[in-house]
């Protein structure tokens, strides 16, 4: 099973690395959020204190942000989960084609076991996520004004962010996979991945933080596991060394996320496999 | 012979009420290439999915190399190989790439895969363009790369839906001389869908004519053609005031003579034995030949009569009547 997982995630990432416009895209909606977005809101100009317009002394925003020393350095790990997200759900629209053109069909008459079709589309999909939010990471640390990290910051340190990303990439990939092989138009994946992915994202603390918002949504925020990985991954980027408390937040984040990735892995399995049974 | 396909009942019902194949039985023996003829919506892809382990089977049974379809498809995967409608070779990797991943996914590994992808690429002519994308292919070229997509695995039976849709008659004529290589050099079981006439007459050892679902008849070729009465001989002799209709009906081996002026159609069920009477017959009256020509039955013509329409369209028509016309200038 292993094998053949291998074998046509192999094939996947092959297209993938050839054709370069399938790569930019996603590329470049990340330069768009960390560039743009983020260098355009700068709360501490944006945001002034009393009737004069003085703006508000550092300290408050490192507050609001978690202790980050700048918005870009707190909105990073928002961003790598919505590039993860987003390539999730779009990266089903090359395994509804694979039905669309009959590749799938081969598969389905071929002897492999259904789950190496479902696994391989889980991979490749992660695959491509994590090598674009890589790149994100990298372009967020290149840019003037942009990801600040703390000194302390590290190998393993940085090994912790990707693992927490790689848990949430987990269960996305394996949700994504089976709503793919499930629908037989691009059309109907399109309208349900527009549906999810924003609401996904406003519903997290990706972009702001969400202790400024209402009740209810914080609420919704709070289980979200979007949210849990943001601060898992702020933890570490933003103080590097954890404090023992820090330390007890990351490791519960870690273990939800795991919950997670396990949970949603199942679901996205058995439906998989049954959108894969003969019709 | 042993069967290596048996259905039997195999019917297909879509969504409750679509009725796609309707209680069919037939079998496949080992060795020989079968033909499922009908026109497009037969049911003759459906048939295919359903013994390939792709569709389900409403009701009935069916057998592939001995292993019942729905309790054992992992074993019947394990012994076809199918080449689909679609065009399926992915357009982004080389041709090489497309039949190695064939391989792999057949469990044909290393070495041995690369052996037997330079052999088959050989075999369809592709070697020149193994490393060429695929996207640069014609379609004849990636029908070719399909065909040996399917048969990297050497698989005990090969199903090829509409193998030469769409095909040029040249490149068609080219897919028939690998399969009917493919099946005489390796002995490979062969089942084929096809709504070309001409295809499964020249390649099948039996079909089986589909229609909404049903078999309307079955057999060889010839036994189908057979049934038609034979062949039609049309013979436009010089003028004279003898009326020959008698007298050919009177000769053993013809079933049907009718006269237009000077032209008589004779319907011959065995025109080997049946010709040299009629010629002799002839010329011993003193008459002249002016012209004589016969037609074989076809398939269409076998299609026509057991479904009432005729199967021919614009792209299956251009020679499927055999129509053999030899002058006889007879100067006496």
């Amino acid at each position: 099973m292993i094998d053949e997982t291998l074998v046509l995630s192999a094939r996947a990432l092959k297209k993938w690395i050839r054709n370069p416009a399938a790569v930019v895209p996603g590329l470049v909606t990340a330069i768009f959020y960390i560039v743009l977005f983020g260098s355009s809101f700068n709360p501490t100009n944006l945001i002034s204190s009393g009737s004069g317009g003085v703006p508000l002394p550092p300290s408050v925003i490192q507050q609001s942000f978690g202790g980050a020393p700048n918005y870009i350095t707190y909105l990073t790990a928002g961003v790598i989960c919505l590039i993860l997200v987003f390539n999730m759900a779009f990266g089903g629209i090359d395994l509804v084609l694979d039905r669309q053109l009959g590749f799938l069909s081969t598969l389905l008459t071929a002897p492999i076991p259904r789950a190496a079709i479902f696994l391989s589309g889980v991979v490749q999909n992660l695959v491509k996520a994590m090598v674009l939010a890589l790149l994100t990471f990298a372009i967020a640390l290149v840019i003037p004004n942009g990801l600040e990290l703390p000194s302390g910051f590290g190998v393993i340190d940085f090994l912790g962010v990707f693992f927490a990303f790689a848990l949430l990439g987990l269960g996305l990939s394996s949700v994504f996979t089976a709503i793919a092989l499930s629908l037989k138009s691009i059309d109907s994946l399109v309208a349900i991945v527009n549906f999810l992915t924003l609401p996904l994202i406003f519903m997290s603390n990706a972009l702001f933080p969400s202790s400024s918002f209402p009740t209810w949504l914080m609420d919704i925020a709070g289980v979200n596991p979007i949210s849990k990985a943001n601060e898992a991954a702020r933890l570490l980027i933003i103080n590097g060394n954890l404090s023992s408390n820090q330390v007890s937040t990351f490791t519960g984040d870690i273990l939800y996320l795991l919950g997670f990735a396990a949970v949603f892995g199942l679901i996205g399995y058995l439906a998989g496999k049954k959108a894969l049974s003969a019709q | 012979m042993t069967k290596i396909i048996e259905a039997e009942g195999l019917t297909k019902v879509y969504k409750g009420k679509v009725k796609a194949v309707d209680h069919i039985s037939f079998s496949v023996e080992e060795g020989e290439i079968f033909g499922f003829i009908g026109p497009n919506g037969a049911g003759k892809t459906t048939t295919i999915k359903m013994l390939n382990t792709l569709a389900t089977i409403t009701e009935g049974r069916a057998f592939v190399d001995g292993h019942d379809v729905q309790k054992e498809p992992g074993a019947v995967r394990d012994s076809i190989g199918v080449v689909p409608q679609e065009l399926t070779a992915d357009d982004e990797l080389k041709g090489v790439e497309n039949i190695m991943l064939a391989a792999n996914l057949h469990h044909v590994k290393g070495a041995e895969a690369r052996k037997r992808s330079q052999e088959l690429l050989k075999l369809v002519d592709l070697e020149g363009a193994a490393d060429r994308k695929v996207k640069t292919y014609s379609g004849g070229m990636r029908r070719r790369l399909q065909l040996a997509m399917g048969l990297v695995h050497m698989p005990k039976v090969l199903f090829l839906d509409e193998p030469t849709l769409g095909l040029d008659i040249q490149t068609r004529k080219k897919m028939w001389d690998y399969i009917a290589q493919l099946n005489r050099e390796r002995g490979l079981t062969v089942f084929m869908t096809t709504h070309y006439l001409e295809e499964a007459d020249s390649l099948c050892k039996r079909i089986a004519i589909v229609d909404k679902g049903v078999i309307k008849v079955s057999g060889s070729p010839a036994e189908l053609k057979q049934r038609l009465g034979g062949d039609i001989l049309t013979l436009n002799l010089a003028d004279s005031p003898l009326d020959l209709t008698d007298f050919f009906r009177g000769i053993p081996d013809v079933s049907e003579v009718t006269k237009t002026g000077q032209v008589y159609r004779i319907k011959l069920p065995n025109t080997e034995r049946a010709l040299p009477v009629i010629v002799e017959g002839v010329i011993k009256k003193n008459m002249q030949i002016k012209e004589i020509s016969f037609t074989k039955p076809t398939l269409d013509q076998v299609f026509l009569e057991v479904t009432g329409k005729s199967m021919r369209d614009e792209d299956a028509s251009e020679s499927d009547s055999v129509t053999q016309n030899f002058m006889m200038e007879r100067a006496r």
